[in-house]
């Protein structure tokens, strides 16, 4: 035997989706299994294996080109990069082979293929003495058969019979029983059992389907009761006629079939506290069993009925047309003679296939953007920036990117204030568990596994019993309104009660949840209890403000921002909640900071002064609402400041608000700033809304460094924010630490918006329209379907595909001193997951990371638009926007704007 | 009354015409336009609907001839306690569905094409509400088969939705041979007996009822909105209409109620996914409904079936919710939410359990009977007797 069994399923495993279920969304790299390889060359690895799209389309991509988007600047330049010229002509008279690719690139061209070109070649006749020539020297290629590795394959060849479509709807149906989690009223017998075993009580009774692929399935699963889940594979395997030393390809592609619901079998036996209510002893051979049992019974039954006619395989080598066709077109529209040497020009032709052109022209639209942000940050840093002396709050945000605004526009309004950026969890890394939750659930980021539990305990009753009669009620209606003879009662009860929830939430949707809302009732009375020690609690306080620079000089008031969104409509609500704390929200851990901050013992030990004061709050992202927490702890003397600092906040947030609108096209160009919030909060609530928010979807950059270099720069929501302060980090521990922590978060986040966006049907999970939540687990296209995997396409469209771009304020000595000693990092920065830029804004100098060095970046623009409100740089405008410096107060106006605009 | 009669049905259907040329000679008119339009065609249809109610309390009942299709056709509208309260119930769901379907759809590359089925669907369920015969019923009952036919394969560059479309529209022209059979054997003085009949096998199929319900759950492929307003209220409901407009009732319709009641109850709780589940809900009470119109309680089953529509269409809207609604629940009820279907297991034995929750998760086998057993017997015969006719055709071609 080549490889116990149980070792091909753990290869084959590390390919399925590693999502969860999908009330603890965590962002991360959609193809994490092939980040130790190259960027470039790992989409073009997983689109072979996915069948997916390794960038966007040319099309698309040439859209750009139209649009001005990608210049002929960028395609000069990516082409001098990545193509290698000898300065001379390819033909002679011809271009060179950077001249040639630049042009391949500036114009798209439709070449027939296949049938049409077939067609169009017949139809013109003779072609002439060029089109003879090339023909004669097109190289000569054998069709390649596609990969067959799964029995099905075979089967799908020879006889046109997908069995797939037999045995697919069915192991759909048992997966999802086993795993549902409350959807169904009956659960599946003896499913605690395991999958296998679940599937051999049901199935090996005697009176079975009577579909006729199933014939003597029964039989056979009473002789394999005693045999375990490995065995069953080899055996299913073995009649099959897989040869051994195939089994690890067939089992990688038998599982990669419906690898949604594979992947979900997969985390809850690697995973199973995440599980939302309860974790089936779920194993992946065991559905691997099951598939292959019926693979092998469907396809008995097909070679059975259609008796194989034999695939028809072609061995002729035949002169590569459509090759032959692209270089005469090439000739003619380059005016180029290629018959003094054909062979070179179809070289050359060849060289530039269509996925080398859409690396190249994905290569430029990438350059644009970076050019364009680092040209941003570095003008910037040039602009004087007045310091302000009197600091009267300070806020300390989530460096998620769609923070950026609210502190923008919190600096704006309120000159007097100053915001810092920390990952959302604040250092906290805590089992919470709130006043209503049944159980608790980790808030930190998902690669640290807490020891604390912190739990929020009521100390004044809110209107529980009401609450809990009501939401007994309404789950009573939900599910007898399902069955028979309750069924009928509801019906003809409540449908009064159903046409007034229909009316309002059709037409009335945010006045609808303020009703239902409303009888709710308040919420508790609370105080957190908080198991740490004194020394614990110094510890993440004193690294979370030195790390930030509040602790140089801190205001009166100190604000901790946590963030979530709370959303309709939506079953990916999680994924718009906080990554930094594992897909949570993160209002908890503010709380508890503050809570530790304000402790007289931390103060001492920290030095903090007495007349300063801790405040957790959380922001929703969703509906830009804010919620401070234990207001009545407040000391007198801090309260007028802490009014003064919730109206600026409050402000902001409208403010935040209307910018965030202009990307909803439903929201008027002329929205006023009074109608914002309303907006905003309606996408919150509305049944009928998919996007309630567009979340992450303008990711692409990430500043670490300190945050008087972007104060005052528009960054269009589109930049992770991390404080960090070079001069108080003499042993780089500090930065290290961000970098380790920051890197692969925001790239989980930005890479897992690259690749579904890129292909929203493979890697994606297409359109929300027809979603059907299935086993609260994850969503399926109608009844039954794979189980969906990534960001569906409402969360993605406005998606600027571009790799992070992280840019440090660091030496390129520094960073490459951290890289070197951390593998992980090393990694995701060497293979082009991430665009690494070092920053040294007192050289005025970045280095771009690339072929293992830093190497220095050319400013093209050093002119950017100077406004006094980040409101007319966004007015009126719904796409992209490039950098502006909104400098409150400053007299107007300066520099010109349409050099600028060509950045965008 | 006659202007009311025609406004309810026409103003849907002019609605559909005009977006229709529209669309056939390219023009792009805005989300907002094609949306508005559809929306205020459904709700001077509904709002035709309320007056018309109050002519009928006022003057009584009564119907409005259109003219004649041929001799003995006639084109009539009725207006009567059954048909009012069903106009204004489609034409508040279509308003409503409508204006939800105008947040839910936007931005979507089929928006035009969703508003022009619906406005479709819309004027053919008045077609069939207001037909004061079964010919002029037969017309409007095919084109909001085809509507809904359409809208389940509304994705259909993806196999799934199109094969669902495909189902349906199947099922719905197997079932139809039923009521053009009862149209034609009323018009040849047929007996009653014969006419409900196949009144109630055209039920089957447009109802979902046993054994012709598989296409009810494959038709949850379709975007939220459509599956909520044809598979949660109307189209679904259809049925039962046909039989109260006749007057057919009886020991088949009971029959026909009661097995698919049981039925669908029994397989809807196998179902682990939301839209399947609703949509035997859905099944299992326009069942109930059924029994009822056959005891002759026709009242009852008129109340019924609007009150289940409005809950259903309702709780198919909220789907997607469902992931915030649970946590939502969990948080009230300050604990697990309890288990269901103890009843199940205290009441049978564990190998009965066994064999009917294979049952309900097989959805009660009849996929296999019907498409593998019947339909595919059919199919290979058919193929099998041409594979015969090709050998005889050779062998005469030897021979001569």
């Amino acid at each position: 035997m080549s490889a116990p069994i149980g070792d091909l399923v753990e290869h084959a495993a590390h390919l399925l989706p590693e999502q969860g279920p999908l009330q603890t969304f965590v962002h991360h790299n959609t193809l994490h299994a092939f980040e130790d390889l190259p960027f470039h060359d790992a989409v073009v690895r997983a689109g072979e294996l996915f069948g997916a799209q390794p960038f966007p389309t040319e099309e698309e991509l040439h859209d750009h080109v139209v649009l001005g988007r990608i210049t002929d600047a960028d395609l000069v330049a990516v082409v001098a990069e990545e193509v290698a010229d000898d300065g001379l002509p390819v033909v002679p008279g011809g271009p060179t082979r950077r001249e040639f690719h630049v042009h391949r690139l500036r114009h798209l061209l439709d070449v027939p293929r296949g049938p049409s070109l077939r067609w169009l070649l017949a139809e013109a006749g003779d072609l002439g003495p060029t089109w003879a020539e090339l023909l004669a020297a097109a190289p000569k290629v054998v069709p390649t058969a596609a990969a067959a590795p799964r029995p099905r394959d075979r089967v799908l060849a020879e006889t046109g019979v997908d069995t797939d479509t037999l045995v697919h709807p069915l192991l759909i149906r048992l997966a999802g029983a086993f795993l549902d989690q409350g959807v169904a009223y009956w659960p599946m017998p003896a499913r605690d059992q395991g999958f296998l075993a679940a599937f051999r009580h049901l199935y090996a009774k005697a009176g079975g389907p009577p579909d006729r692929f199933l014939r003597g399935l029964g039989a056979t699963l009473r002789e394999q009761s005693t045999w375990d889940a490995e065995r069953t594979v080899a055996w299913a395997l073995t009649e099959l006629e897989v040869p051994e030393a195939d089994w690890g390809e067939a089992i990688l592609a038998t599982l990669l079939s419906l690898r949604g619901w594979a992947g979900m079998m997969r985390q809850f036996e690697v995973r199973p506290d995440r599980a939302p209510v309860a974790a089936q002893p779920a194993r992946l051979v065991d559905y691997l069993a099951v598939q292959l049992t019926l693979d092998l019974f469907a396809t008995r039954h097909v070679l059975a009925k259609a008796p194989a006619r034999g695939a028809v395989v072609e061995v002729t080598a035949r002169p590569d047309v459509e090759l032959a066709y692209e270089a005469f077109v090439l000739a003619q529209t380059m005016a180029v003679d290629p018959t003094p040497d054909p062979a070179a020009w179809l070289a050359l032709v060849g060289d530039c296939d269509g996925l080398r052109r859409r690396r190249l022209l994905h290569a430029a639209y990438e350059r644009r953007h970076r050019v364009g942000v680092l040209d941003g940050l570095a003008a910037h840093q040039r602009m004087s920036t007045s310091d302000n002396t009197s600091v009267e709050f300070q806020a300390v945000f989530c460096i998620d990117e769609r923070e950026e605004s609210l502190r923008r526009h919190l600096e704006e309004n309120t000159p007097t204030a100053q915001t810092f950026g920390f990952a959302g969890f604040f250092g906290v890394a805590m089992n919470y568990r709130g006043v209503h939750d049944i159980h608790s659930r980790p808030l930190c980021p998902v690669v640290i596994t807490p020891t604390h539990d912190v739990v929020e305990r009521p100390i004044t009753q809110g209107r529980a019993v009401f609450r809990k009669v009501r939401a007994g009620w309404s789950h009573h209606v939900g599910v007898g309104s399902r069955t028979l003879a309750r069924g009928g009662l509801f019906s003809l009860g409540l449908g009064a009660v159903g046409l007034a929830s229909l009316v309002g939430r059709c037409l009335f949707p945010r006045q609808a949840q303020r009703f239902s809302h409303r009888l709710d009732g308040r919420y508790p009375r609370t105080r957190l209890d908080i198991g740490y020690t004194v020394e614990e609690m110094v510890g993440i306080v004193g690294a979370v403000l030195r790390t930030t620079g509040v602790l140089a000089a801190p205001a009166p008031i100190v604000l901790l921002v946590g963030h979530g969104s709370s959303s309709m409509n939506n079953p990916h609500e999680s994924a718009h909640d906080c990554g930094a704390t594992g897909g949570g929200r993160g209002g908890p851990n503010a709380r508890a900071f503050a809570a530790m901050a304000n402790n007289p013992l931390v103060r001492a030990a920290l030095g903090l002064p007495d007349d300063i004061w801790f405040v957790g709050s959380y922001h929703n992202t969703c509906d830009d609402t804010m919620t401070y927490f234990d207001e009545d702890l407040v000391p007198a003397r801090s309260v007028a400041e802490l009014d003064r600092a919730k109206t600026a906040m409050a402000q902001a947030c409208v403010f935040a608000a209307h910018e965030r609108c202009r990307r909803f096209e439903t929201a008027p160009h002329d929205l006023a700033l009074d109608d914002a919030l309303a907006h905003a909060q309606t996408h919150a609530v509305d049944l009928g809304q998919p996007r309630p928010e567009y979340g992450h979807a303008t990711n692409a950059v990430c500043v670490v460094g300190r945050r008087s270099l972007t104060r005052g720069l528009y960054l269009d929501r589109r930049a992770f924010l991390v404080s960090y302060d070079p001069a108080s980090d003499t042993d780089d521990a500090l930065l290290t630490s961000l970098l380790l922590a920051v890197g692969p978060v925001c790239a989980g986040i930005n890479l897992e918006y690259y690749f579904s966006y890129v292909d929203p049907a493979r890697y994606g999970c297409g359109t929300k329209l027809p979603h059907n939540i299935t086993g609260l687990l994850g969503v399926m296209d109608g009844h039954a379907s794979d189980l969906r995997t990534g960001l569906p396409w409402q969360m993605v469209e406005i998606h600027e595909p571009v790799r992070l771009l992280l840019v440090v304020e660091a030496t390129p000595q520094r960073l490459s001193a951290i890289l070197s000693a951390h593998a992980g990092l090393a990694r995701l920065v060497g293979n082009g997951w991430i665009q690494l830029v070092a920053w040294v804004p007192e050289d005025d100098a970045m280095f771009l990371f690339r072929d293992g060095t830093f190497q220095p970046h050319l400013p093209e623009t050093t002119q950017f638009p100077v406004v006094s409100r980040s409101a007319e740089v966004y007015a009126g405008q719904r796409g992209h926007l490039g950098c502006a410096h909104v400098l409150a107060g400053v007299e107007l106006p300066v520099p010109v704007l349409a050099t600028a605009q060509e950045v965008r | 009354m006659s202007a009311l009669l025609i406004a309810a049905l026409g103003v849907p259907l002019a609605a559909f015409l005009g977006l229709a040329l529209a669309m056939w000679f390219g023009r792009v008119w805005t989300e907002g336009v094609v949306s508005g339009l559809v929306i205020g065609a459904a709700a001077i249809s509904g709002l035709s609907g309320v007056a018309l109610a109050v002519v009928c309390l006022v003057d009584g009942p009564g119907s409005a001839v259109l003219g004649t299709w041929f001799a003995g056709f006639p084109l009539r509208l009725t207006a009567d306690w059954l048909s009012v309260p069903v106009v204004v119930l489609v034409g508040l769901l279509g308003c409503l569905i409508g204006a939800f379907s105008q947040r839910y759809l936007h931005r979507d590359p089929g928006y035009r094409r969703f508003y022009l089925l619906l406005a479709l669907f819309v004027a053919a369920v008045q077609v069939v509400v207001l037909a004061g015969t079964l010919d002029l019923l037969v017309v409007g009952w095919e084109l909001a088969g085809l509507a809904s036919a359409l809208l389940i394969a509304f994705f259909h560059h993806r196999p799934g939705p199109v094969a669902g479309g495909l189902r349906a529209f199947i099922t719905y022209r197997i079932s139809d041979i039923g009521l053009i059979g009862a149209a034609v054997v009323e018009h040849h003085g047929g007996s009653h007996t014969v006419v409900g009949l196949l009144l109630v096998w055209a039920v089957l199929g447009k109802s979902a009822q046993f054994p012709l319900g598989g296409w009810l759950p494959r038709a949850m492929e379709g975007p939220t909105p459509s599956s909520a307003i044809c598979y949660g209220a109307i189209s679904v409901s259809l049925g039962p209409y046909l039989l109260l407009r006749n007057g057919v009732d009886g020991p088949a319709v009971i029959a026909v109620g009661v097995v698919t009641a049981l039925y669908a109850t029994l397989v809807g709780r196998a179902q682990t996914d939301i839209k399947s589940s609703l949509a035997y809900a859905s099944m299992t009470q326009i069942a109930v409904v059924l029994v009822e119109v056959g005891l002759g309680w026709d009242v009852l089953a008129l109340v019924h079936l609007i009150a289940h529509a409005l809950l259903r269409s309702g709780q198919i809207l909220r789907s997607p919710s469902l992931l915030h609604d649970h946590h939502h629940l969990e948080q009230s009820l300050g604990g697990p939410i309890p288990g269901t279907g103890r009843h199940f297991e205290r009441i049978l034995p564990a190998r009965a359990r066994t064999w009917l929750y294979r049952f309900a998760l097989e959805r009660g086998y009849v996929d296999a009977f019907l498409v593998d057993r019947v339909v595919g017997g059919l199919v290979r015969t058919v193929n099998r007797a041409a594979v015969a006719e090709e050998r005889w055709v050779d062998r005469q071609a030897v021979t001569r």
